[in-house]
């Protein structure tokens, strides 16, 4: 399957190709992985990995598989075949919450040509300030929020339709956005 | 033994405890309401039963199910989740204190425990308030009052424009241009570096201020800020204070609290490495002189940034800090306990010198892997280290939720040895046995800090983190490990949920379709490890 972290763009291919006994083999982005797993009484088990031993649990949400490793501690998602993340050049057809919060403040109005790394909202969550920007050059379609509303994870923001004379070049995301 | 180093007023020997000043009257406190949440709240609770004195806990309708609920002997609904309608709300908390005839009111830190208004309204109740005297807290809150008190009592204070219109761009602009940029835009009220912002040349001055007033005036409903010249690499250095009633102001010596992100503590320490004694004398000798001077009482510390040979004030938090268990470890003694004794009219514990070296991690629910953006969730599961010199303050448990209306601060971890690289390897052991699934967290973050070399060298300053860890990721060998663990998951050999009940029932609820229903995880897994094939 393929997989990647929430808020990274990086896909990662991970398959099992073999469950013997203790030994599981896998093959992670083509290169084999060997561990050996001790099942725990409590759900979780011990995965090691060469002379590594890891304390791995993991459990699935509704459109998430959440995991921690020792300490760490991930949130994959699927990456599906059929949605492309690129369409008409937009690196993305909506802006999206990165997490709940409050909109504090919106910098765009619907009909507006944006730029890559504009920005267009200002979210506040955890009484921190977090600016969300365009990861590439769009016009904006449609608002679905209001200065002042409280928004979910995931819940859209924006959403856009390609940039008029831009249709065929790709922009990379903006790095921090 | 005399312990000049750390006792700034000579304490009276123990058991000598004589008369009060008349102005005291000892009050005894039977009944303590504990106006907070989270670890803190249930850290208050311990101490205070310890004492015997019965606990109230207040709670906002998102903590319903929280754990200091449990933990106090008797729990009152404030109000909705929102901070303002609940643990900010003072007539609220004082109804819950007056309707459960609790007689003294703790704030733990955070939320009320800096607010004037809200000692005030504790004392007219004639009840207790566990922390400074209201007009105490007034100067103190306000930072240029703060560093008009230090610099009247020869204190020396980073250079800044000492007047709360910083707000007025042309004046602001015209400090800037005489100290030099950087400079720092902060509130003048409340403080763990919300409002706070790095101004690196004229043009972005204009909107710093006006970002930083809005930020003050949502987080502490007072939008004045100031300037102040932004010192490069300095180290953050604070003493630990204690007065009580009958002017004995004692200090425990002091804790390194350098590794900040964006102005918020991660990793605090006590003796901050290669301090010299002199130094900290004179720091000490001027925490002493601020108390004094601004007539302190109960706990509260100064901050200091360092820089080379010299130091700057900061300002007095009027509260328990946050970091205070590396101090209790140091001294074997139980702040909050302490606190509470003061409150109640008796004098300051004579200390002991402290011992050992302690260093805490404070784990937050954000996702260090991309730029600590706040984790929301419920506990799955949990696996807490343990060992010698280990002590976890926490409110987690399986089942626990953390909501998005308040801090992220979800653990403490604190670690204890005869010196510090003892209590570094404590720490590094102990970050590796913490395992939380459900929430993401810094805890492998702050691993990989706290076994790097440049933290082994204890080569501090408040840019460590942009110096050190621009970019974190988690370790190649635990996102492998992680990978197959997400594989198995995908594949239904490893539910990790289906153990703890409530956990399951919480995460049932997440996963809305439920067993058969085809999700993206069924079409992936298309393997099947231990099934029925």
């Amino acid at each position: 399957m393929k997989v990647k972290q929430v808020g990274d763009p990086r896909e990662i291919e991970v398959e099992i190709m073999v469950r013997d006994g203790a030994t599981v083999r896998a093959r992670i982005d083509g290169i084999d992985v060997v561990a050996q797993l001790e099942p725990l009484a409590d759900g979780a088990a011990i995965l090691q990995i060469a002379d590594r031993r890891v304390r791995i649990s993991g459990a699935r949400t509704r459109n998430s598989i959440l995991v921690a490793a020792g300490p760490a501690s991930f949130e994959f998602v699927p990456v599906e075949g059929r949605a492309g993340t690129s369409r008409h050049g937009l690196a993305a057809p909506e802006v999206t919450a990165p997490m709940p919060g409050k909109i504090l403040k919106l910098l765009v109005t619907e009909g507006d040509n944006v730029e890559h790394g504009q920005a267009l909202a200002v979210l506040e969550a955890m009484k921190m300030e977090t600016t969300l920007y365009a990861e590439s050059a769009a016009v904006v379609k449609k608002i679905r929020v209001g200065v002042g509303d409280m928004v979910d994870h995931g819940a859209v923001i924006i959403e856009f339709s390609p940039a008029p004379a831009d249709l065929s070049k790709r922009e990379s995301p903006a790095p921090d956005a | 033994m005399r312990v000049q180093s750390i006792v700034g007023v000579e304490c009276r020997p123990p058991g000598a405890y004589g008369r009060l000043p008349q102005n005291v009257k000892p009050r005894t406190i039977k009944k303590l309401l504990v106006a907070n949440r989270g670890e803190i709240a249930l850290r208050i609770i311990r101490s205070a039963r310890m004492l015997g004195i019965k606990t109230v806990a207040v709670y906002s309708e998102a903590d319903a199910g929280a754990a200091h609920v449990a933990a106090a002997d008797e729990a009152h609904l404030i109000g909705p989740p929102d901070p303002a309608s609940s643990y900010l709300n003072i007539d609220a908390i004082i109804g819950a204190a007056s309707a459960t005839a609790a007689d003294a009111i703790h704030p733990g830190y955070g939320f009320l425990s800096e607010r004037p208004e809200f000692a005030s309204a504790t004392e007219a109740h004639g009840m207790i308030f566990v922390g400074p005297p209201a007009a105490v807290m007034a100067a103190l809150g306000d930072k240029v009052a703060a560093r008009r008190i230090a610099m009247d009592a020869g204190v020396p204070v980073v250079p800044g424009l000492d007047t709360a219109d910083a707000g007025d761009l042309a004046t602001a602009r015209g400090f800037a241009d005489r100290t030099g940029f950087p400079v720092l835009v902060k509130a003048a009220a409340g403080g763990g570096g919300r409002g706070m912002r790095v101004v690196n040349e004229a043009a972005g001055l204009a909107a710093a201020l006006e970002a930083a007033a809005r930020e003050a005036q949502a987080a502490f409903g007072d939008g004045r800020i100031f300037l102040e010249k932004y010192l490069a690499r300095p180290r953050h250095i604070e003493i630990q204070l204690l007065g009580d009633h009958h002017g004995n102001v004692v200090a425990l010596g002091e804790r390194e609290c350098s590794i900040q992100r964006r102005h918020q503590k991660l990793i605090e320490e006590s003796p901050a490495p290669g301090l010299s004694a002199s130094m900290r004398d004179r720091m000490i000798e001027a925490a002493l002189k601020l108390a004094r001077a601004a007539g302190y009482r109960n706990a509260g510390t100064a901050e200091f940034l360092v820089d080379g040979d010299n130091f700057y004030f900061l300002e007095i938090n009027a509260r328990l800090q946050v970091e205070h268990p590396v101090t209790e470890l140091r001294f074997g003694c139980d702040l909050v306990a302490e606190q509470l004794c003061i409150a109640a009219g008796e004098r300051v514990a004579q200390l002991a010198a402290p011992r050992g070296a302690a260093i805490e991690c404070r784990i937050n629910a954000e996702d260090a892997a991309h730029d600590f953006r706040p984790a929301i969730g419920r506990v799955i599961k949990l696996n807490l280290p343990a060992g010698p010199g280990v002590r976890i303050d926490t409110h987690l448990g399986v089942g626990a939720e953390v909501s998005p209306y308040y801090d992220s601060l979800i653990a403490k971890l604190i670690c204890y040895g005869a010196d510090r690289e003892q209590s570094r390897a404590r720490m590094v052991e102990a970050l590796g046995e913490f395992s939380l699934l459900g929430i993401n967290n810094t805890a492998a973050f702050l691993r990989d800090v706290v076994a790097s070399p440049a933290f082994a060298r204890a080569d501090l300053s408040t840019r460590f983190l942009d110096e050190n860890f621009p970019h974190w990721t988690a370790a190649g060998g635990d996102l492998t490990a992680a990978l197959i663990a997400a594989a198995m998951v995908a594949a239904g050999n490893l539910d990790s949920g289906r153990v703890g009940a409530g956990a399951a029932a919480a995460n049932a609820a997440r996963n809305e379709g439920g067993a058969g229903k085809r999700t993206p995880w069924t079409e992936l897994a298309g393997f099947e490890l231990w099934g029925r094939r």
